[in-house]
């Protein structure tokens, strides 16, 4: 079997269109998904009765179905409610739908960490709630949760690749799509390979800085 | 809101307010009556000590006058305001709203056992929170107050640290002054020395006992008792949810009041913290 | 209703490929279960080569997509001259890509017992193999059930990748309905539900098994 990199320079544009798709439709549905689940995180505390059971059902739901299930009801279901998407769009509302749920999980961890002593010393000097989560809980959280939130991302830059299922032209797809006409299938592999390491490289190196930022008051 | 004007005349016969209220005060968790009724008056620049056992619900009584604990029966007032419950139109007891809650319990500091500073900022922004966030005070002005307040602790030389900087003491006393900057009538104190190695506990007495000579109104929990001895107009002792025996100082360490499980608990404590009378010394 | 009755009609076939999904994602799982502790051992080897290829697995099959690694296996082995059914390619990529997660969660839970307890028995002389059948392994396996559970809904959710090469599981059976009464709201739905239900009896299942291990440790 011969090793012929040359498919990969003839078609560099379409591969860094594809790398692009995955970039945005990663993004997209990370801040989709980060901040619909820091919202139900909230609601979480709030804790009206209905709103916490639809809530943990949403959860439930989502982390017990296949995200692929998801996708084909979102994008070949949608029509039959008057909800007809591109491919891209279902994507990212897939992913967020998706990714809202587990950051949800994080986000709810967090909160629940906070000693419920420093609550009350805030309560006592007349703080809001809506301070108390803003000034005290969230900065304390972020130590916790950064790790979680990373893995959370890099499990998301993940399934964008399953996006292709729905034709969405992204990495993973495109690549695919090179290597059945080429049969050239070591180089994509090799390809596709390298991007996503680099992709997971990457958000845990940030990771790491980020959890070292955050931390900054905890040393002696 | 409900007002309850009272007062209970001084020795030198001038009225002084009483600044806490409670009546007929019942808590139970779940199936657990902790407090059976409690009836206390705390008055205007009174150092209280609430002493007794482990399980007798001094801290759930301390909590309760903060609301940190919603009391089921009987009613908590704070400068003559009922304290966590308010009347609906039809006139039941209902739980009050937030901001109601906040104005009447805007007056009182609590200090807790754990410290409970917020550990992602430093002393003089724990002391600054409430100044800025809660009294809406631009941050110069909250700055300059804050460092008034910890150097009243002793602790401006320590502004910028951060509480994992600070030993046990240092961080109590931070504490009183975040406390302190908000300028309360009352200070409680929920053992506050009862989480500090033992050379520790002597720095932030000392601050307890200037803000006593100062005037504050105190009730302090604690298992202190040179300091209840020393430093308190009155002593309450609890036990099993009910007040056994109250007083000055005097009457309460002196052996005056009879109650019997005052006494054992006295013995008790006497026995654990005496050791010099077991080493075989002449009790000559 | 039309609706309910035409997507009752197709409730049989839907179990039938559920039992598919359910037999593929066991099956895997095993795999992965036996070459996930074998890549742990290695993590533990004496030999730097050996610990580095293990890193390596881990890293590789935890670092790119499932869905890639199917899409490799499926295309590549016929251009190299192998021809595999799609279900064993499917296996095997599913095994491979659960084992590096498999080896984690091992490696988390022999790195979670006290070292006391190791200091322990070496001291009273127990060493080397008995010592990991009799005190490592069982004490391991407590640790991470809970993880491994997890791990096997998980892959029941995965599964449902390799319809893209032609499985005749769950979803791909979902795929062909759809398409041919034109009603995947409710098919997918449908889908969904049962997913929900397999991975809510194989959670509760896995609860009681934790709480029975937990018991017979603690007796």
């Amino acid at each position: 079997m011969m090793v012929d990199f040359s498919v990969l320079t003839h078609n560099a544009g379409a591969i860094a269109g594809g790398f692009a798709v995955t970039l945005e439709t990663w993004l997209a549905g990370t801040c989709l998904g980060m901040a619909a689940g820091l919202a139900m995180a909230l609601l979480l505390l709030g804790g009206g009765r209905w709103t916490n059971r639809a809530i943990r059902l949403y959860i439930e739901v989502i982390r017990g179905t296949p995200f692929l299930v998801q996708l084909f009801f979102l994008y070949y279901g949608g029509p039959s409610i008057g909800l007809d998407l591109e491919p891209v769009t279902a994507g990212i509302l897939g992913l967020g739908l998706y990714g809202s749920a587990y950051f949800a999980e994080v986000f709810r961890a967090g909160f629940g960490s906070i000693p419920k002593g420093h609550l009350e010393a805030g309560t006592c000097l007349g703080l809001t709630r809506w301070q108390m989560v803003r000034r005290i809980m969230l900065p304390q959280m972020l130590v916790i949760i950064v790790p979680s939130l990373c893995n959370t991302i890099i499990v998301l830059s993940k399934e964008t690749a399953v996006l292709s299922v729905i034709t969405v032209p992204e990495l993973t797809g495109i690549l695919t799509g090179i290597g059945s006409l080429s049969f050239a299938f070591l180089e994509v592999l090799v390809a596709l390979c390298a991007g996503y390491l680099m992709l997971v490289e990457l958000t845990a190196a940030l990771g790491r800085w980020a959890e070292g930022k955050v931390g900054r008051y905890m040393i002696r | 809101m409900v007002s309850r004007p009272a007062s209970t005349p001084d020795p030198s016969g001038q009225p002084r307010p009483a600044m806490i209220q409670l009546r007929n005060l019942v808590k139970r968790f779940g199936a657990n009556e902790v407090l059976k009724g409690i009836d206390l008056d705390i008055l205007k620049s009174e150092v209280v000590c609430v002493i007794g056992p482990s399980g007798s619900g001094k801290s759930t009584l301390l909590r309760c006058m903060a609301f940190l604990e919603a009391y089921d029966e009987g009613d908590v007032f704070v400068e003559g305001l009922l304290l966590g419950y308010a009347q609906d139109r039809e006139g039941r007891r209902v739980r009050a709203g937030d901001p109601e809650l906040n104005r009447v319990r805007r007056n009182v500091g609590m200090v807790f056992q754990q410290f409970n500073l917020w550990p992602h900022m430093t002393a003089l922004g724990n002391v600054t929170e409430a100044l800025r966030r809660v009294r809406r005070m631009p941050r110069p002005r909250a700055d300059e107050l804050g460092l008034a307040v910890l150097e009243k602790v002793g602790m401006a030389h320590k502004a910028r640290s951060y509480p994992a900087q600070l030993s046990g003491g240092e961080q109590q006393r931070a504490a009183i002054a975040r406390a302190l900057a908000m300028e309360p009538h009352i200070m409680l104190f929920d053992e506050p020395t009862s989480s500090l190695d033992p050379e520790l506990v002597g720095e932030v007495l000392q601050v307890m006992k200037q803000l006593a000579r100062d005037g504050m109104t105190m009730v302090v929990v604690s298992h202190e008792m040179g300091f209840a001895a020393h430093v308190a107009d009155r002593v309450v002792f609890i036990d099993q949810g009910r007040i056994v025996a109250q007083g000055p100082p005097e009457e309460i360490f002196q052996g005056q009041q009879q109650a019997p499980r005052l006494q054992q608990f006295l013995k008790d404590y006497l026995e654990r913290n005496a050791f010099w009378t077991r080493t075989g010394e002449d009790p000559g | 209703m039309a609706t309910l009755q035409s997507m009752m009609q197709t409730l049989p076939l839907l179990l039938q490929a559920a039992v598919a999904t359910v037999l593929i994602s066991l099956v895997s799982l095993c795999f992965a279960f036996l070459i996930g502790t074998a890549v742990c051992a290695m993590r533990f080897s004496r030999s730097p080569l050996l610990r580095g290829l293990a890193a390596a697995h881990v890293h590789f099959f935890r670092g790119v997509p499932m869905l890639v690694q199917l899409l490799m296996l499926y295309y590549l082995l016929p251009s190299a001259g192998i021809n595999l059914p799609s279900l064993a390619a499917a296996i095997i990529a599913v095994s491979f890509c659960s084992s590096a997660y498999m080896a984690e969660i091992l490696r988390g839970g022999f790195l979670g017992i006290p070292p006391g307890q190791l200091e322990a028995a070496r001291l009273l002389g127990i060493r080397g193999f008995t010592c990991l059948v009799r005190i490592q392994v069982p004490q391991a396996l407590r640790l991470t059930l809970p993880a491994l559970v997890n791990e096997v809904l998980l892959v029941i959710k995965a599964s449902s990748l390799v319809s893209v090469v032609g499985v005749a599981e769950l979803t791909r059976t979902a795929q062909n309905i759809a398409a041919s009464n034109y009603r995947p709201l409710e098919t997918y739905f449908l889908v969904g539900v049962i997913y929900f239900v397999i991975n809510s009896l194989l959670s509760r299942l896995g609860r009681l098994g934790e709480r029975r291990l937990a018991r017979a440790h603690s007796s």
